[in-house]
């Protein structure tokens, strides 16, 4: 896993289904459009002494009366869906306890708060009924807000919704009001729930109310999370400010309700669209001009300069300039030009830009109409980073030199948080007036797991340090290595040299660890993709075992085009290597190592192996990527192994056409592997542990309903008799908590193999937290697996062991990852079919490990 | 009350809402006199402050609101906004809510230039009222006052009969507000006038406005008396009312959001320039490497500022850096305004957040960065030209006009002597600078 790569999948991150979007309502009808003021439009008629709130802000979805809260989803977290999914109790082995034994016991500080209620505490839930009905929201709730019954209490209202701490004298109140038009209005306050503390409505509310706590201490809420801009570092350079902040959620975890804080930076660009697309302007003129424009900004979220809000650009209407008109929500008409003087007192500058297209999610979701806001290019300001920004090695330096922050450093923002929220006096007010008590930083106790030992061929190596072990296993040979005898080079005619001098470091290396590679046939070609395309066409042939291409340089269209022809039209293992990499003199010898290696493992040699206890046991990983090209198109990685000693893989891959990131071809990937193991081991595996990586936000209920029942169906069809035992675990990596241990009175990441499996985790999971990957800077973000699958009734120790020992067996890299190897190897190929080959690799390659 | 069949007089709807027209009212007030400080009392949803913080004259904001309650102002609109980080303001703004009553003095009431009563008045009740001008005028006793209060004359035109809310103490009609407004304003030295808003529907222009609007303003010798910028030395400290919500907003007055706002400005021209560098000719002169064209940007400049900005010296490369002359920097508008032409203060606040070169002359960037890194994936980028013509005597003359490139490394000059001879050179290979 490079350095690249990593930076290149996260610049993909982009929103999936930009471009068609907007395109259907072009041109937007004038009559509907919102300039995203809304601040200004929807108080009408209510003025006077009563005020408005700005509370519950889109939090709570307002909708129907008679729905209940949680059913009207759209806007439901994540960890709200996936919580109600009580998978634990299915699983009657670990029903009572989940907890693991071996290892060494570690105390550990971590990014959760203790929140704590009286006993008997309740929610009360109401419904609120408007006689004559009213449709502001800010009026219901300014209504309701006003009457001096309901204003010393704590509360949250959506306006439909109400909820309280204390009860109501009667079960059903009327209030009325009057607006200052005159209006008579009656609201009726009808009891309709009474909610433990551990209902999910009560964690919403609560994570409400922690929202309106961070509004209050001067934060601002970008996204889910809040960011303070008073303490922004800026990066003049690079046109950027990072705005520190942070994450945060209260849910119920193992035994008790927690808040969890994470830092967290958002990263603002100091350009306007105008700005971004005066540059493509300039660069490519006005050819293609439009096309360039919404290539590159539809589907980018931008944030208006005026109202604090973020939009997505899904079109952009290029006939419409700031000259023409609108119709304003009162039904006058008013140029854009004037608009934004009167409103905003703002002078537009350039008269000519067209305005961006967005639509607009409506609030209420039976809502039909559907509305856009138009956008000028000059007041909205683009967020995040693009790919091109995330590949400039000198801008991400300047960011993670800002953003990456030790756990010391991290345990400070986390306590100058808690201290914040303590001592702010309405913050207190408000946790006081809902019975919450903000507690203390929690600690706990994880196990380091034992540390493992690498089986190479002659010997086996306890590694000094499992982060890394490629010095321990100099001069060690190699499990398996099939010879290199036929092969072939391709270089431009100016790196000839350079080539040399590597084949003879390659040759030299692979000797020494048992790989035996012969001299290849060397092809000089021109300096250009085509040229490496055309030798490609003329010299490889079926009985070639591996091409070498010695890339010029890093353009993306080289790697493709190879990675392309020799995936799919001509099945055959390739190595791409850049010239600069060979350039680096004093590294040339590790250089060739690593890259031996990889070559060893492209023609299906092994390389090192762990101790399985368990005989017979195959283990998958499946990871789901967005395709970079074909929006709408995902591709699925599945890589299982096919012998008992976890060294040997089968890999296949697919594109499927979903909106969803659920895999639909898992049945047939799955037999395909157990076919494949029965081959080679004359007997279907007696165990069968799924790494199940790519899974999105609320996803688990789909992943049990849909993939389970798939991989368990080819399970039994496969054998006659005793079919094999099957687990799932679903691997996150990302997730909130994060763990120190204290050291000499500072903060350090724990050891590597710490478990964690208590407080942190989910009372209604099977699931723990593994630190198997190294960092030499920054803090570690701990790997979650959740078993929501498990026939195979491991306890939960030995669960945690293999987990552990399938992250030592990447060999792409020497040492220890932060996901178990299969999860990786699937990561890796869909990576590979996402951003280069864009097609179904050719299954004779999938019994090696082609795309490493 | 179910009785809506009942045929009711027709409702008057107003384009825009009155609440509408009376912010307007006050906001162009705002506007034609350049107003820096000032307080709305009775604030209500604070709409009229929402509305008055856009001003670029405006830098401090005064609510008032008996029923303030503060939980309810944190991270609201009246906060800066993200947008408001980014394009910080030109002045400071400070925007402080109070809970309090417009009969009870402050001290930090004092000295503003505006204090605005919209619809307050009416709520008053008849003791409350009788305080209320000595507060205001007597003791605020700001430049001006607006106030606002409906006109009884109007009503009849309403369904409802009675007062237009329900505590509304009185409303009254023209001749009872000016009355009043004019003993008011004789008795603590103002002129007024008197307007409105929410004009009446065609054939009752006789009841006038909707609304009436009382425009006070404080007689100019009486006000150079007890100048209106030092209220502290004539009122003692009296802090009645309580700080509900207060807010600053960045601005370019704060060193910091000046120095980010100069250095993106800067970087900004640079990153245009550069890009034209790269696809423009250049060539070598000595380590050097400079445009043989243009480098200013096609867009956004007037011709006289182009053609100012082709005067000053020429951006050039080193290696992989790019300079830009600070003389050819300071001409780019944005700039330009923001040092008030010092170029002084331009080298100074650059060398804090960007590189300079040895004599401090030129800002220094890295000439390959991810936008310009486009121009080398895509073979945009131009080359360098060494000498093309290499016989040349005193007599002749050299325009470039065209370069044509084939292939990468092969490139044909067209020129034109004086003579308006055209001249094609040989092809021949050219010397890619290359930038890794």
């Amino acid at each position: 896993m490079s350095g690249r790569a990593r930076v290149r999948a996260r610049g993909m991150a982009r929103s999936p289904s930009a471009a068609g979007a907007g395109r259907a309502l072009a041109p937007p009808s004038p009559a509907s459009v919102d300039l995203g003021n809304s601040e200004a439009s929807s108080t009408s008629g209510f003025v006077g002494t009563s005020r408005m709130s700005e509370k519950c802000e889109d939090v709570i979805p307002s909708g129907d009366a008679g729905c209940t809260f949680i059913e009207r989803g759209g806007k439901i977290r994540w960890d709200f869906t996936d919580l109600s999914v009580c998978t634990r109790e299915k699983l009657a082995h670990v029903r009572d306890c989940k907890r693991g034994s071996s290892g060494v016991p570690v105390k550990l500080v971590t990014n959760l708060f203790s929140l704590d209620l009286p006993q008997d505490w309740q929610l009360y839930q109401y419904h609120v009924a408007y006689v004559p009905d009213i449709e502001s929201r800010r009026l219901r709730i300014a209504l309701l807000y006003s009457h001096k019954e309901l204003s010393n209490k704590a509360k949250a209202f959506d306006g439909v919704i109400l909820f309280l701490s204390q009860k109501l004298e009667e079960k059903v109140t009327e209030l009325s009001s009057e607006t200052s038009r005159g209006k008579t209005v009656k609201m009726t306050i009808t009891l309709t729930r009474e909610l433990p503390a551990r209902s999910p409505v009560c964690i919403q509310v609560f994570n409400i109310i922690f929202r309106k706590i961070l509004k209050k201490l001067a934060m601002y809420q970008i996204g889910r999370n809040f960011y303070k801009p008073s303490e922004s570092v800026e990066i003049p350079q690079h046109k950027l400010s990072l705005w520190p902040g942070f994450a945060i959620s209260v849910s119920q975890f193992e035994s008790r309700l927690l808040f969890t804080a994470d830092v967290s930076y958002k990263i603002l660009r100091n350009e306007t669209v105008l700005e971004f697309m005066t540059g493509i302007c300039q660069e490519t003129g006005m050819s293609c001009f439009t096309q360039t424009c919404e290539k590159q900004l539809l589907g980018l979220i931008v944030l208006t300069r005026y109202n604090n809000k973020t939009y997505r650009i899904d079109d952009i209407d290029w006939s419409v300039k700031p000259t023409h008109t609108f119709q304003k929500q009162d039904g006058t008409e008013v140029t854009y030009v004037d608009y934004y003087k009167q409103q905003y007192d703002i002078t537009l500058s350039n008269l000519n830009q067209p305005v961006l297209v967005s639509l607009l999610k409506s609030k209420r979701n039976d809502n039909p109409e559907v509305r856009v806001a138009h956008l000028i290019p000059e007041l909205c300001f683009l967020t995040g980073l693009t790919r091109q920004a995330t590949s400039d090695f000198q801008l991400m330096k300047a960011v993670a030199e800002e953003t990456r922050l030790s756990p010391l450093g991290r345990q400070q923002r986390l306590a100058r948080l808690a201290d914040d929220i303590q001592r702010n006096k309405d913050a207190r007010f408000e946790l006081e007036t809902w019975g919450l008590h903000f507690g203390c930083q929690m600690s706990l106790t994880g196990r380091v797991l034992p540390s493992e030992k690498i089986l190479m061929q002659d010997r086996v190596c306890q590694p000094g340090s499992a982060a890394e072990w490629s010095k321990d296993m100099r001069n060690c040979k190699i499990l398996s290595a099939r010879s290199l005898n036929k092969w072939l080079v391709i270089c431009s005619n100016r790196d000839e040299n350079v080539t040399e001098d590597f084949l003879h470091c390659l040759r030299r290396v692979g000797g020494s660890m048992g790989f035996n590679v012969d001299y290849p046939k060397i092809i000089k070609v021109q300096e250009n993709p085509a040229a490496f395309l055309k030798a490609l066409q003329k010299y490889v042939d079926p009985n070639v075992q591996l091409v070498m291409c010695i890339l010029p340089s890093n353009q993306k269209s080289y790697y493709d085009s190879i990675k392309k022809y020799l995936s799919s039209v001509c099945p055959v293992p390739s190595q791409c290597v850049l010239t600069r990499t060979l350039n680096k003199q004093g590294m040339m010898m590790s250089i060739a190592t690593r890259i031996a290696m990889q070559m060893a493992c492209k023609l299906g040699g092994e390389l090192w192996a762990v101790e399985i206890p368990l005989k017979s046991l195959m283990v998958v990983g499946i990871d789901v990527c967005k395709d970079e090209f074909s929006k709408g198109m995902v591709v699925v990685g599945f890589v299982a192994s096919i012998n008992p000693g976890i060294t040997r893989w089968f890999s296949r891959c697919i594109l499927q056409r979903t909106t969803t990131d659920v895999a639909d071809c898992l049945k047939v990937f799955m037999t395909g592997a157990l076919n494949r193991w029965c081959k080679h081991n004359h007997a279907p595996p007696a165990r069968i542990v799924v790494y199940r990586d790519g899974v999105g936000d609320g996803q688990l209920k789909t992943l049990i309903e849909y993939e389970v029942p798939q991989l368990l169906s080819s399970v039994t069809e496969a054998s006659s008799n005793t079919s094999a035992k099957l687990s799932v675990i679903v691997v996150r990596k990302k997730c909130a908590p994060r763990f120190f241990t204290e050291v000499n009175r500072s903060l350090q990441n724990p050891p590597l193999g710490t478990v964690v499996d208590s407080e942190a985790t989910r009372p209604e999971w099977y699931d723990f937290y593994l630190i198997s990957q190294a960092a030499g800077r920054g803090t570690i973000t701990p790997t979650h697996y959740n078993v929501i699958y498990d026939d195979n009734g491991l306890k939960p120790d030995h669960m945690q062991r293999l987990t552990f020992k399938l992250c030592h067996v990447y060999y792409n890299w020497p040492g220890l990852i932060s996901i178990p190897a299969p999860c990786q190897y699937a990561h890796k190929l869909t990576f590979l079919v996402a951003q280069s080959v864009h097609k179904e690799p050719s299954l004779e390659l999938a019994n090696s490990l082609f795309y490493l | 009350m179910d009785n809506c069949e009942v045929p009711s007089k027709k409702v008057i709807e107003f384009k825009p809402p009155v609440y509408e027209q009376r912010y307007c009212f006050v906001k162009n007030l705002v506007n034609r006199h350049g107003l820096r400080k000032i307080a709305d009392l009775g604030f209500g949803d604070a709409t009229l402050l929402w509305m008055l913080k856009y001003h670029r004259c405006v830098q401090y904001l005064v609510g008032v609101d008996i029923a303030a309650r503060p939980f309810e102002w944190g991270g609201g609109r009246l906060s800066p906004g993200v947008g408001g980080y980014i394009v910080p303001r030109e002045l400071d703004l400070t925007i402080t809510l109070y809970r309090g009553s417009a009969v009870q003095k402050d001290s930090r009431l004092c000295g503003f230039d505006l204090i605005t009563c919209i619809e307050l008045i009416e709520h008053l009740d008849s003791e409350d009222l009788a305080k209320f001008p000595e507060v205001v005028f007597g003791y605020f006793s700001p430049g001006m006052v607006v106030i606002s209060t409906p006109n009884s004359e109007f009503n009849p035109l309403f369904p409802a009969s009675t007062f237009r809310d329900p505590d509304h103490r009185f409303e009254w009609n023209r001749t009872q507000f000016q009355t009043w407004a004019l003993d008011v304003a004789k008795l603590y030295n103002y002129s007024v006038e008197f307007t409105g808003v929410g004009d009446p529907p065609a054939g009752a222009e006789h009841v006038g406005y909707c609304t009436q609007i009382g425009v006070f303003q404080k007689n100019i010798a009486k006000a150079t008396e007890s100048s209106i910028s030092e209220p502290e030395e004539h009122v003692p400290e009296e802090h009645i009312y309580e700080v509900v919500y207060t807010t600053s907003y960045p601005s370019l007055q704060q060193s910091k959001y000046f120095r980010l706002t100069l250095s993106s400005e800067s970087v900004k021209a640079i990153g245009l320039m550069k890009s034209r560098f790269l696809r423009g000719l250049r060539k070598r002169e000595g380590d050097r490497v400079v445009p043989l064209g243009s480098c200013t940007p096609q867009f956004g400049l007037t011709e006289a500022q182009r053609a100012e900005i082709e005067q000053s010296p020429k951006p050039y490369s080193v290696g992989e850096k790019f300079y830009v002359p600070l003389e050819r920097l300071i001409i780019y508008p944005k700039v330009n305004h923001l040092v008030a032409g010092s170029m002084e203060k331009l080298r100074t606040i650059l060398a804090e957040g960007l590189l300079l070169n040895g004599d401090q002359s030129a800002v220094q960037v890295e000439l390959v960065d991810y936008q310009t890194q486009r121009l080398f994936d895509e073979h945009l980028i131009s080359p360098v030209l060494e000498s093309l013509m290499e016989e040349q005597d005193e007599y002749s003359e050299n325009y470039i006009l065209r370069a044509v490139s084939i292939g990468q490394t092969t490139l044909v000059a067209i020129a034109r002597d004086k003579m308006g001879r055209k001249f094609t050179s040989a092809p021949r290979q050219i010397e890619i600078t290359r930038l890794e």
